[in-house]
């Protein structure tokens, strides 16, 4: 049962990546692997053979063969840990399509028909209130766009009983000229008065805040729509607080 | 060189000075050639009140506490740290910080600063995980961040160059690279996210681009005042930090994918020097 070889060591790297979740005894414990001599096994194999299992063999790995054992299955991050959406910390660290196809390394793009099909697939997740798309309360979509309350957990999780999840727009947009905002996107100051509020223009925005992807394939903007931390009716907020002429955004 | 007239904190520098003698460059100095040398990097120079500060940062005063720990007699077996090899052979801290994280044969394992003086404690003076001077990891008050920012403060001045021999130490540094671009959780972020531009913010702060080495060595050069906490924090502490913002589950203090990170980060900021102990937001 235990592998002894370094061959068969990998082979067993392998196993693990498909088989997932049995690799916790692995990690820590073991020594280096070329000092682990088969004759150790025996002694403590009876008693606990988990413990005696070979220690895992990185450079067999390719780099991103690695970081997924690093994430999943050597215990790098709290993978129990409960979010606020009632799953678990392993749940953060899967990657959905878009993700998966978006991240790319230093100076990649994606090609262009993975980018229609990121498109396409982000269209799909767009969903419109009923009777249409409508400006809400700007005094609302102000807390939220200026709110980076929600979701975080790690070793301080927020309490979505004691504060609205945000939009953190802010962090990344100036928007209206009375706070200072990010630079990470484009800035959003008088996005109404010099866009006018044509439906069109409306639906644009909201399909961006909703899911940004469907214009600007592997963004760096959040899908906060379909990633369902606003709803359809904060998107209104929001789009009132871009467009409404009385918002401090197009004052 | 430690030959400036050190007019602040001369008690406290002079016991640094003396025993570093030949070796490192007093951080800001290291700071002031970066700012020269990038013609004013927007990242480097984005507090004039941290500049104005760093010759009297508060984490001397910590690394001061952390050299008494480090060569008192301590733990169960009564050893002090003087034996621990942190890379360069026992005992030696000079330099020994800028060519972290590295391989370590008899762990088999590649190793950051934190972990490997944590691998020292257990094994030289016999600390369990379950003794204080062991389990408090944050803050300046804590052992751990005592003696890390002591002997990282022996790395101030020398350029980053983390080992990349030994396979392990390569396929930890790529993985941590995969790892810095791989986009997850409630927001979609990855670590590129927001450090792969140079001079944007968010919101009011500054970003360190990856690709720019000299903002880089001030990023990654932990421990540092971390003045909006009032604490010394660590390089495990800021990726703690940065993941809690990226919406991501709580990474396991030391884990090998902290450390494939930080080999990452390291070796961006390859061939500039530290600034240690620094000072930060
Ligand atoms: C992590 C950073 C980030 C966050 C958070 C973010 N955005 Fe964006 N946003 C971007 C980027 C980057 C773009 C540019 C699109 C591109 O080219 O990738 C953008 C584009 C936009 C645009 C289109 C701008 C134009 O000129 O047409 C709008 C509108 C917008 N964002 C609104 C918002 C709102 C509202 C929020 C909060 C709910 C928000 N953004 C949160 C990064 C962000
Ligand atoms: C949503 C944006 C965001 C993401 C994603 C992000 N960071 Fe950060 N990071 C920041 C901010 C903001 C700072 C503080 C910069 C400042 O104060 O100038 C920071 C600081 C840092 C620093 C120290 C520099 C300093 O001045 O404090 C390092 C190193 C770092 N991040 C690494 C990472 C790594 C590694 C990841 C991925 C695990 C990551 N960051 C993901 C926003 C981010």
């Amino acid at each position: 049962m235990f592998k002894k070889t370094p061959i068969a060591a990998v082979a067993a790297v392998s196993l693990l990546l498909i088989a997932g979740g049995c690799a916790a005894t692995n990690t820590g414990k073991s020594v280096a692997p070329q000092a682990t001599a088969p004759a150790a096994a025996p002694a403590a194999a009876p008693a606990a053979p988990a413990v005696v299992a070979k220690k895992v063999d990185y450079t067999a790995m390719s780099p991103a063969e690695l970081a997924e054992y690093l994430i999943f299955e050597a215990e790098g991050y709290d993978l129990k840990q409960p979010t606020q959406e009632g799953t678990t910390g392993r749940a953060r660290l899967v990657q959905d399509e878009i993700q998966k196809a978006c991240s790319l390394g230093k100076g990649k793009e994606i090609d262009d028909k993975s980018r229609e099909k990121i498109m396409a697939l982000a269209a799909s997740t767009i969903k419109y209130p009923e009777g249409g798309i409508k400006l809400g309360d700007w005094k609302k979509g102000r807390e939220l766009a200026w709110s980076g309350y929600g979701y975080r957990t790690a070793h301080n999780p927020d309490n979505h009983a004691k504060g609205t999840p945000g939009g953190n727009c802010y962090n990344c947009h100036q928007i209206a000229t009375d706070r200072t905002g990010g630079d990470i996107g484009p800035s959003l100051t008088g996005f109404g008065k010099i866009r006018g509020m044509d439906p069109d223009t409306l639906k644009y925005a909201y399909d961006v805040i909703y899911n940004p992807h469907v214009y600007f394939a592997c963004t760096n903007m959040p899908r906060m729509g379909a990633s369902g931390v606003l709803s359809q009716a904060q998107i209104a907020d929001i789009l009132a607080y871009l467009f409404d002429p009385n918002s401090p955004v197009n004052k | 060189m430690f030959n400036k007239t050190l007019h602040v904190l001369p008690v406290v520098l002079a016991v640094v000075a003396s025993s570093n003698a030949g070796s490192g460059q007093l951080p800001e100095e290291v700071l002031d050639g970066l700012i020269k040398k990038t013609n004013n990097s927007v990242y480097l120079t984005q507090s004039p009140q941290n500049i104005m500060m760093l010759p009297d940062n508060p984490a001397w005063l910590v690394a001061e506490a952390g050299e008494a720990l480090f060569k008192q007699a301590r733990g169960p077996k009564n050893a002090s740290l003087e034996q621990c090899d942190f890379g360069k052979g026992p005992g030696v801290l000079d330099g020994a910080h800028a060519e972290l994280p590295r391989y370590f044969a008899d762990t088999g394992k590649v190793m950051d600063l934190e972990t490997r003086l944590l691998h020292c404690m257990k094994t030289l003076q016999g600390f369990t995980n379950d003794d204080a001077a062991i389990k408090q990891k944050h803050g300046s008050k804590s052992d751990i961040m005592k003696l890390q920012t002591y002997i990282a403060s022996k790395s101030s001045g020398i350029p980053w160059n983390p080992p990349m021999q030994h396979p392990l130490e390569k396929a930890m540094r790529d993985a941590g690279e995969v790892m810095f671009y791989r986009r997850s959780g409630t927001m979609d972020f990855s670590c590129a996210t927001c450090h792969t531009q140079t001079g944007k913010r968010i919101r009011a702060s500054v970003l360190p681009s990856v690709y720019d080495a000299a903002d880089m060595t001030k990023a990654i050069s932990w421990p540092s005042q971390r003045t909006s906490h009032d604490e010394v924090r660590s390089s495990q502490h800021r990726v703690l930090e940065c993941l809690w913002q990226m919406r991501y589950p709580n990474i396991k203090n030391g884990s090998d994918a902290s450390i494939a990170l930080i080999s990452f980060w390291t070796d961006a900021a390859r061939g500039e020097p530290a600034i240690l102990p620094d000072l930060k937001r």
